[in-house]
């Protein structure tokens, strides 16, 4: 309803198979624990790169629900944090 | 790591506690709005579900359920002014920082440097939680967050689920 009102928006996702589900316009998969989207505190260079890239979809995409792998992955498993949050849901 | 499959786990999850099969919401593709000016001249706005709240409005509920408060932050803000309670994630790295859920120093900085126009008057977090009335976020929370889009001439908004 955004973007029928003439605004365009680019999400930022950790989850893929969910943002899949939801079919934003245009989606960056950053393959990052729920609560790092933009990486690790006080990763400047990560955080502003991550921004810098899901701002550019907004020029690029040309797709209506369009995903982008954010290449870097998490240095280490989180799996522990994934059952963390599952609990909660 | 492979990307976490959080539908199948879910589904695992839910079925292990007796509940019915839940009810994804699969959205169809619609209007799609393609920027008709350069990154540069664009004004941005941000929008957070992720339970973030500048020290001047109360903490999120972490575990909020139809909960349709909508916060405006200044994108003036200093990021250290935000406390983060969600119980959907662990927030200890976004109470450390807030740019790692909502890179207001970030934005700053690509309008300081050209890259964006400008930040917007107002940023957003909201939306946060638990939300089952799917109806009221399509008719009513959604159309009225639009209108606070146009009313800030805003051209790209950056989401953020965390």
């Amino acid at each position: 309803m955004i973007e029928a009102a003439g605004i365009s928006t680019v999400l930022v996702s950790t989850g893929r198979d969910l943002t899949e589900l939801v079919c934003p316009p245009r989606s960056l998969f950053v393959n990052f624990p729920m609560g790092n989207p933009f990486g690790p505190p006080t990763a400047t260079e990560t955080q502003r790169s991550i921004v810098s890239a899901a701002l550019h979809l907004a020029s690029t995409a040309t797709a209506y629900g369009s995903i982008t792998d954010w290449a870097e992955t998490w240095p280490s498993d989180f799996s522990d944090k994934v059952a963390a949050s599952l609990l909660a849901m | 790591m492979e990307p976490v499959h959080y539908v199948e786990l879910l589904n695992q999850r839910y079925r292990q506690q007796g509940f019915p099969p839940y009810e994804w919401t699969v959205n169809e593709p619609a209007t799609l709005t393609p920027l008709d000016k350069p990154l540069s001249e664009c004004r941005v706005s941000m929008l957070t579900s992720g339970g973030v709240s500048h020290c001047s409005m109360p903490d999120w509920d972490a575990h909020a359920r139809n909960d349709f408060r909508l916060d405006t932050v200044d994108p003036a803000s200093s990021s250290t002014d935000f406390a983060v309670n969600d119980s959907y994630y662990d927030t200890d790295d976004a109470q450390q920082d807030v740019n790692t859920v909502f890179p207001i120093d970030r934005l700053r900085e690509l309008a300081e440097t050209g890259v964006i126009g400008s930040v917007s008057p107002r940023l957003w977090s909201g939306f946060m939680g638990r939300i089952y009335k799917r109806s009221h976020v399509n008719d009513v929370a959604g159309p009225a967050f639009a209108e606070e889009l146009l009313a800030d001439e805003v051209d790209l908004v950056l989401l953020v689920p965390a």
